[in-house]
């Protein structure tokens, strides 16, 4: 378990932390989400030791550790480049730590063939350059080279941000299950939001170097607590006041007032209205296919909304094909204008 | 060790390294260099009273003017003749479609592998008033002047294709990057290929270019070795002359030298002012999102064709014959050297290896022996000397540079403020001639007062070697350091963190880390400074220490020492085997920095796995 408690860090008189308040359990995949400059990168290496905070403790294991050198913390590190050494070979890479703790030459070589068997590493590929490898193998290379000294936590630094969607995809899912079968405490660092969802056990979602949310990644999308991570997850639509007017005639807890959004999966096309439901009569103005779903834009007249439709196959509609929009007012995620000025403050 | 000892630790290596760099900024590179300033000043008249203007008065009234004339215009005319020639090279070798291009590159590159006094001496072998091509002109015009190669003409001409190694690998580099859809582009709106490279790709040339003039013109004002071996009146040898010359021969010889020193200091500085100024301005940078490698251009034209290809021969044989002939010559015997006709019968190692005495017939009748009169470059023991000393100051200066600049990039990529006035620091050498440099430490430090260095006289007896070393060292850092600084660059910042992060301390890091990245730069430094100091002749001949005297004093001696008969026979056949095992030297380090050297770890582990498997086969047969 790890514990940050009212970290602040400054780099001049800029502030990049503002009391940063969080707890990882242990065990848990947990991801520090937000955009770039956030303060997320930041906060993992206040974790890991290489900044120290102005104020605040980070405690590990009941342990005080926010003045601990970076190399007795007993956290591992993958970063966003891997940071494999390219003047060694994977085995030397893995067995650097090892070496460094004078360990015996036998036990490097148990050691080392032992995660490597664990994260997939032959012993050909043990003997190769790092630069012989293929991403998805450096990344497992990074990863030994970080379990290997069997630390209490791993911190992740957007190890996949370099890589190309296809194979981040493939990446992620490994990454995953090598933190299951690991059982290791695991805080991830990314601004990949899907990345995040898949991932996480829990995330922490930063803006302007604070934390404006912390829960599941189920309380994240569908129960965003400020309107920055409502905005920030997923894509989502703003309701304007005439369509807001609408739906607080169909339902009073709907405020014209106050910041109105919508996520797009929950708007539908040419379905039957039910319960509060209410219909928007518009013209499908673009058609966007993505395969699995179809992406619509709709002038509903005072606005243009977005809509996901699962690609059946059946109901595919035309540009300039006129539709009806159904929206359920219990799906608006609304938020209170002053929040948007304390979000930004 | 704690937190608190780790820091004092880094504390005390802080001081220690702020102390060091000082010491040798101040006392190595400012203050002999003011001393030459202040010495123009401090001229005492005949009645013993300081006369602050006396050297400028001298240089405005008396010949002084002329040598700063001559240096200019040699090296306006050396911008001219060496852009026209080191660009057509280029063109001749990248941009047309010239047959057997390959093999002219061959040609073209032969500067890279010898410069400097072997280049000279090698031109002089041909082109002398006994030339062998003079010769054989002189056979073909007799009304020709057999001393056409002399002063101006000679030194310009000779200095023309010496120069263009800087074209072949920067203005080629720059051409090679030229996206061709660019060409291509003006070609499909109807350009012709010279207009093309008129309009399209000369002009992405120009900064090259413009650095390249910049270049040569300082090399031009500088120019030393071609001026002295041929004799044409420079800044730079009257510096040399001026320096070892004393108040009884001349006025105040010393401080003309300074006055002369300065003079070159303030021209180079500001041409690298405009030099950098320009830099900084930032030109032509490709837009090309995916650039298309540029393909040679036909010459449709064809007697345009056949012109250029005879002018692209024409260089070629300029560049090759005195290599060829050299190597040819370096096994020929002193006879068929000395008549400078190719002897089939007469091939000989004696150039190289070996010594024999040499027995004649005085006019009385009397038979006599001059031992030793014939004496390979190995056996002779001038030449070892001097092969000996250059290796000694070229390899300990080469690797001081390496090792100042490695710990100064290790500073300066930590510390990003302080880091900036040490690399000034380290770059203030780069402003100023070697020349001012070589006589600053001359004449500073033959002395015993200088007290930073515990009262010695550094020019005095064996001393001077560390006096050379020392000023190659700082001659040799901006070079260094631009080149290691580069390298510093490619070691993502992660790594030394990750290090860190698995419990590795400074020097471990530093050690296991980071060298491994940046030592075959270092290593690639190392050898080319090595290489341009083992045959370098211009600063050896400021210092001008009998037990300093280097390789190329050596070299160029052997210009002279065939004068007297029965002794020293064989110079210029040693004097070919010296350019010889120049080349050789040369051509090996800029293998294995270029071939050997660049290899990155998965080449070499292929490298290794080959070796492995070609034994077990040989161990199955």
């Amino acid at each position: 378990m790890i514990r940050l408690d009212g970290i602040v860090v400054k780099f001049g008189d800029f502030t990049a932390l503002h009391d940063i308040n969080v707890q990882v359990n242990d065990g848990e995949f947990f991801t520090f989400l937000g955009p770039s400059g956030c303060g997320k990168t930041t906060t993992l290496r206040t974790i890991t030791g290489f900044i120290e905070p102005a104020a605040g403790t980070v405690v590990a294991d009941g342990k005080d550790i926010t003045r601990v050198p970076i190399e007795d913390r007993n956290i591992g590190i993958v970063f966003q480049s891997y940071a494999l050494f390219p003047t060694m070979t994977v085995y030397d890479n893995i067995a650097f730590g090892l070496k460094v703790k004078h360990l015996k030459k036998a036990e490097i070589q148990r050691r080392v063939k032992e995660i490597a068997a664990k994260v997939e590493l032959s012993d050909e590929q043990l003997g190769k350059a790092v630069g012989q490898l293929s991403g998805g193998q450096q990344q497992r290379v990074a990863i030994a080279r970080a379990l290997v000294l069997e630390p209490s936590i791993i911190c992740m630094d957007e190890p996949l941000s370099n890589l190309d969607a296809k194979l981040r995809v493939q990446l992620r899912n490994e990454l995953k299950k090598m933190q299951k079968d690991f059982g290791i405490t695991t805080i991830y660092v990314t601004h990949d939001q899907e990345e995040a969802l898949t991932l996480s056990d829990r995330i922490a979602v930063f803006n302007n170097g604070c934390i404006e949310q912390i829960g599941t990644p189920n309380e994240i999308y569908n129960f965003s607590k400020t309107e920055f991570v409502c905005n920030f997850i997923g894509d989502i639509n703003k309701i304007e006041i005439e369509l807001a007017a609408k739906l607080a005639q169909a339902d009073p807890s709907v405020s014209p007032e106050n910041h109105n959004f919508i996520r797009l999966e929950r708007i539908h096309v040419n379905t039957e209205p039910a319960g509060r439901q209410i219909v928007a009569e518009g013209v499908v103005t673009s058609r966007e296919y993505y395969g699995l779903y179809i992406k619509y834009t709709v002038d509903v007249g005072s606005q243009s909304v977005k809509v996901i439709e699962k690609n059946d196959g059946i109901r595919i509609y035309e540009e300039g094909q006129k539709v009806n929009v159904v929206i359920d007012p219990a799906d608006v995620m609304a938020y209170p204008p002053a929040a948007e000025g304390e979000a930004a403050s | 060790m704690t937190q608190t000892g780790k820091q004092s630790g880094a504390r005390i290596w802080k001081i220690l390294l702020g102390f060091g760099f000082c010491y040798l900024f101040f006392g190595f590179m400012l203050l002999p260099c003011l001393n030459t300033l202040t010495s123009i000043f401090t001229v005492k008249n005949a009645a013993g009273q300081t006369d602050p203007t006396a050297v400028i008065r001298f240089f405005l009234a008396g010949n002084m003017k002329n040598y700063v004339f001559n240096s200019l215009k040699l090296a306006v005319c050396l911008v001219i003749t060496v852009n026209v020639v080191g660009t057509s090279l280029v063109l001749l070798t990248e941009y047309f479609d010239i047959k057997g291009a390959k093999i002219l590159r061959l040609g073209y590159m032969t500067t890279l592998i010898y410069s400097g006094v072997a280049l000279v001496t090698g031109y002089m072998f041909l082109y002398d008033h006994d030339g062998i091509l003079t010769n054989l002109l002189v056979r073909a015009f007799p009304g020709m002047n057999p001393n056409w190669f002399s002063g101006f003409k000679a030194v310009l001409f000779t200095m023309t294709f010496a120069c263009t190694s800087n074209h072949m690998l920067f203005l080629r580099n720059a051409i090679r990057g030229i996206d061709y859809n660019t060409v291509e582009a003006a070609r499909n709106m109807g350009a012709n290929p010279f207009v093309v490279l008129w309009k399209v790709v000369l002009p992405t040339l120009l900064p090259t270019l413009f650095s390249l003039t910049v270049m040569t013109l300082i090399t031009g004002l500088c120019a030393m070795s071609a001026p002295t071996i041929i004799g044409y009146d420079a800044i730079n040898p009257e510096i040399v002359r001026l320096a070892g010359s004393t108040a009884a021969d001349e006025a105040f010889p010393q401080a003309r030298a300074a006055l002369l020193s300065v003079i070159l200091a303030t021209f180079t500085i500001i041409l690298l002012s405009v030099l950098t100024h320009y830099e900084r301005k930032g030109h032509y940078l490709s837009v090309s999102k995916t650039k298309a490698k540029l393909v040679k251009q036909k010459i449709n034209n064809p007697v345009v064709n056949v012109l250029v290809h005879i002018y692209a021969y024409v260089l070629f044989v300029i560049y090759a014959t005195p290599v060829i002939l050299i190597i040819v010559f370096s096994f020929q015997n002193y006879g068929a050297i000395k008549m400078k006709t190719l002897d089939p019968t007469s091939w000989t190692l004696i150039n190289y290896f070996g010594k024999y005495d040499f027995e004649y017939k005085t006019p009385r009748g009397k038979i006599k022996q001059t031992s030793e009169a014939v004496t390979g470059l190995f056996s002779n023991a001038r030449a070892v000397g001097g092969i000996k000393v250059s290796l000694l100051l070229s390899v300990a200066a080469a690797a001081l540079a390496c090792l100042i600049v490695v710990i100064a990039c290790t500073y300066i990529f930590k510390h990003k403020k302080s880091g900036t006035i040490l690399e000034s620091a380290l770059l203030f050498p780069w402003l100023l001639p070697t020349i001012l440099i070589c006589y600053s430490y001359r004449i500073f430090f033959n002395s015993n007062d200088v007290w930073y260095v515990f009262g010695k006289n550094l020019y005095l007896g064996k001393n001077v070697r560390i006096l050379v070393i020392l000023a190659y060292t700082v001659v040799k850092l901006p070079f260094a350091l631009r080149m290691i600084k580069a390298s510093f660059y490619t070691i993502d910042p992660e790594l030394e963190d990750a290090a860190k992060n698995l419990g590795s301390g400074t020097i471990r890091t530093f050690l296991r880390v980071k060298l491994p990245i940046i030592l075959p730069s270092v290593l690639a430094v190392f050898a080319l400074v090595f290489n341009e100091l083992f045959s370098e002749y211009d600063m050896s001949a400021t210092f001008h220490g009998t037990e300093a005297t280097t390789y190329a004093m050596v070299i160029k001696a052997m210009t002279q020492t065939d004068q007297r008969a029965y002794y020293n026979l064989n110079a210029a056949g040693r004097q070919c085997a010296s350019t010889v095992f120049i080349m050789i030297v040369s051509g090996l380090i800029l293998y294995l920095v270029y071939g050997v050297g660049s290899r990155d770890l998965s080449e070499r582990l292929a490298a290794k796995e080959k070796r492995r498997k070609r034994r077990e086969l040989k161990k199955r047969v």
